[in-house]
C-alpha cells in the first residue's frame, strides 16, 4: 500500500441551537447549558413531546447549507480556483429532492460538483468525512468540502415521536441513570478537508488533522444496535490503526450517546470491547445533551465541536446527568469542562442498520 | 455481468427485481405500506444466494462485506404517506419510524446474512452504477471491506405496490456483489 497523505481540516462552520458559527458552538458546549426549548416552528399538539433544540432565526436548509459551505471555505482561505477543483460530499435526509440539492449547492458555491449525497441516517455525515479523508489520503483529490444539514421539521419529528424515541422529560441524559431518550436539534455544518501537502503549499490555516477513521456494521438488526457493540468496536479499532495511536493516547471521546437506554449501553459495551478496562479511564461526553440530535448532520456538527474543543484544550460536559448507570462504566465529564490531557479525540456515531463510524482527530 | 470487472472490482454475483416470473416481492415483517424495503430484501437475497447458497454468508468474508444502497429518491411511498399524515395533523404508525431511512432495510440484509462491513446509503447525482461502484471501490481500497453488496433501487412516484394482482411492482432494483479486486 502506498504511503497515505496526511489529511487536515482547514476550515469549519456550523449552526445549531447553540448559535451561528464556530465560535458560538465552542462557547455553547463549554457553557454547558442545554438548548432545548418548546418547538415554535410547527404544531406539536398531536405529539407526546414538544421540545427540540432549534435556532429560531434559522433559514431554509438550502440557504443555510450554502452559507455554511461559503463560511467554511472562507475560513480555509480557499480562493475561487481552489474551490473549483474541490468536490462536495453532502449529507442529508434522503428524498426525491436530495440529488438536486447537492448539485445546486455545489454549483452555487463554485465547487467541483457533488457526485453523491449520503443518506445513511445518523452516520451520513461521518461516513462522508471518512470517505473524503480516504479520497485525499490515497491522492485522488487535494481537498473535499463536506457539508451536512438537518433542521428540525414536522415529518421526522412526528416519526421520532411515534417511535417513542423522544425524551418525555425534556432533557437528554447520555449514559446517565434515568435517561429517557433523545431530542432532535438543528445542525448545519461544513468542513474543508485538505491534503497536508496542499495545505502547506498554500499556507492554509490548520485546525486539526484527521488521523484515522473507521466504518463497520453490526450485522445484528434493522434498527437496534448490537448490545455487545461489536460493529462500533471494530470501527474504533480501525480508526486507531489508521492513526497509529494507542487507546492510552486518546484524550477525549465525543460519544454518539443519544440518551437512549439500550443504545448508550451498547456504545459503552463497544468501548469496553475495543479498549478493555481502559475504556473507563478516557474522558467522554455526548454533546447531543446540549445541541440535540441533528440526525444526518450529527456527525459533522459533533466533529466540528470536537475539533474546536480539543483545539481550545477544554472538553465539554455531558449535560443532563442524574447518576451513574452500571451498564455505562465510563469516565463521563460532568459538572464542568475538563482540561484536555492529549490532543487526540474520537468522534463516534451509530445509526439504524447497525452502521457505525469513528473519526479520530488531532488538534493542531 | 458476473465475472466481469467494473470499477476495479470483480462482479461475483448479480440479481434483478423483477426477473421473469416475479410478482409482488415477499412480505417483509416489520416493514409496511411500500415495496421499497421488500424489493431491497428480495434482490439482495437473490444476489447473495447465487454467491453463497444458504444464509449466513461464510466467514471470514461475511465480516468484511459492506452493504451499499444507492437510491436517488429513496422510499417515496413511505415518505409521501408520512408527509400526508402529518399535514392532516395525524400520527404516523410507529413502523414508519423504523423504515424512515434506507439504513433499516440495509441493516436487515446485513443481519440476515451476517454481514459486518460498513453500511452506506447514498443518493447519486449521476449514474447510479458508477457512483455505487465508486463507493464500493473506496471502501475496499481503504480497507474497511473486502466485498460489497451494491443495491441500486428506484421507486416511481406513487408506487406503493404492484400495479395489479399478480403483476410485478413498479419498484425496480439491481444487486451486484463486488469484490476480489486488487486495489489495495
Amino acid at each position: 500500500m502506498a504511503e497515505r497523505a496526511g489529511v487536515r481540516i482547514t476550515g469549519v462552520h456550523a449552526l445549531s441551537a447553540l448559535g451561528r458559527g464556530a465560535d458560538a458552538q465552542l462557547a455553547g458546549v463549554l457553557a454547558g447549558a442545554p438548548a432545548f426549548r418548546p418547538v415554535g416552528r410547527f404544531d406539536t399538539t398531536a405529539r407526546r413531546v414538544g421540545v427540540a433544540a432549534t435556532l429560531p432565526e434559522a433559514g431554509a436548509l438550502p440557504d443555510e447549507l450554502a452559507e455554511a459551505v461559503r463560511a467554511a471555505c472562507a475560513a480555509a482561505r480557499l480562493g475561487p480556483g481552489e474551490r473549483a477543483v474541490a468536490p462536495l460530499l453532502l449529507a442529508a435526509h434522503g428524498g426525491a429532492g436530495v440529488p438536486a440539492l447537492a448539485r445546486e449547492l455545489a454549483d452555487g458555491c463554485g465547487l467541483a460538483g457533488a457526485p453523491r449525497a449520503y443518506t445513511s441516517a445518523c452516520v451520513s455525515a461521518s461516513t462522508a468525512v471518512a470517505d473524503a479523508a480516504a479520497l485525499i489520503a490515497r491522492g485522488d483529490v487535494d481537498r473535499v468540502v463536506v457539508a451536512a444539514g438537518y433542521l428540525v421539521e414536522p415529518d421526522q419529528y412526528a416519526l421520532f415521536d411515534a417511535g417513542r424515541a423522544l425524551a418525555t422529560d425534556g432533557a437528554v441524559r447520555p449514559f446517565s441513570a434515568g435517561r429517557r431518550g433523545l431530542l432532535l436539534g438543528d445542525g448545519v455544518a461544513a468542513v474543508v478537508l485538505e491534503s497536508a501537502g496542499a495545505a502547506r503549499r498554500r499556507g492554509a490555516p490548520t485546525l486539526a488533522e484527521v488521523l484515522g477513521w473507521g466504518r463497520a456494521g453490526d450485522g445484528h438488526h434493522p434498527c437496534q444496535p448490537d448490545p455487545q457493540g461489536r460493529g462500533l468496536a471494530r470501527a474504533v479499532g480501525a480508526a486507531l490503526r489508521r492513526a497509529g495511536l494507542r487507546p492510552e493516547e486518546i484524550g477525549y471521546v465525543n460519544a454518539n450517546a443519544t440518551g437512549t437506554g439500550y443504545s448508550d449501553a451498547a456504545e459503552a459495551a463497544a468501548l469496553r470491547l475495543a479498549w478493555g478496562e481502559h475504556a473507563g479511564r478516557v474522558p467522554i461526553s455526548s454533546t447531543k445533551a446540549l445541541h440535540g440530535h441533528a440526525l444526518e448532520a450529527s456527525g459533522l456538527l459533533e466533529l466540528v465541536v470536537t475539533v474546536l474543543a480539543t483545539g481550545h484544550g477544554k472538553l465539554p460536559v455531558n449535560a443532563g446527568w442524574l447518576g451513574p448507570d452500571e451498564a455505562c462504566p465510563l469516565d463521563v465529564i460532568r459538572d464542568a469542562p475538563r482540561p484536555a490531557a492529549t490532543p487526540y479525540a474520537l468522534s463516534l456515531n451509530s445509526a439504524f442498520g447497525g452502521a457505525n463510524t469513528a473519526l479520530l482527530v488531532g488538534a493542531a | 455481468m458476473t465475472g466481469e470487472t467494473i470499477g476495479g472490482l470483480r462482479v461475483l454475483a448479480e440479481a434483478r427485481w423483477p426477473e421473469p416470473g416475479d410478482a409482488a416481492p415477499p412480505t417483509l415483517p416489520g416493514f409496511v405500506h411500500s415495496t421499497f424495503s421488500p424489493v431491497v430484501a428480495a434482490v439482495a437475497d437473490r444476489c447473495l444466494t447465487r454467491r453463497h447458497g444458504e444464509r449466513p454468508a461464510p466467514e471470514p468474508v461475511a465480516a468484511r462485506t459492506a452493504v451499499v444502497l444507492v437510491s436517488a429518491a429513496g422510499d417515496r411511498a413511505s415518505a409521501d404517506h408520512v408527509r400526508a399524515t402529518v399535514a392532516q395533523g395525524g400520527r404516523p404508525g410507529p413502523l414508519f419510524f423504523f423504515q424512515s431511512v434506507p439504513n433499516s432495510v440495509a441493516g436487515h440484509v446485513a443481519a440476515r446474512w451476517g454481514l459486518g462491513g460498513p453500511v452506506v446509503c447514498v443518493a447519486p447525482t449521476g449514474d447510479p452504477l458508477a457512483e455505487g461502484t465508486a463507493e464500493a471501490e473506496l471502501l475496499c481500497a481503504d480497507g474497511d471491506a473486502d466485498e460489497t453488496l451494491l443495491i441500486m433501487i428506484e421507486q416511481p412516484p406513487g408506487d406503493a405496490g404492484a400495479a395489479g394482482p399478480g403483476e410485478a411492482p413498479g419498484t425496480r432494483a439491481v444487486a451486484v456483489l463486488l469484490g476480489g479486486g486488487d486495489t489495495r
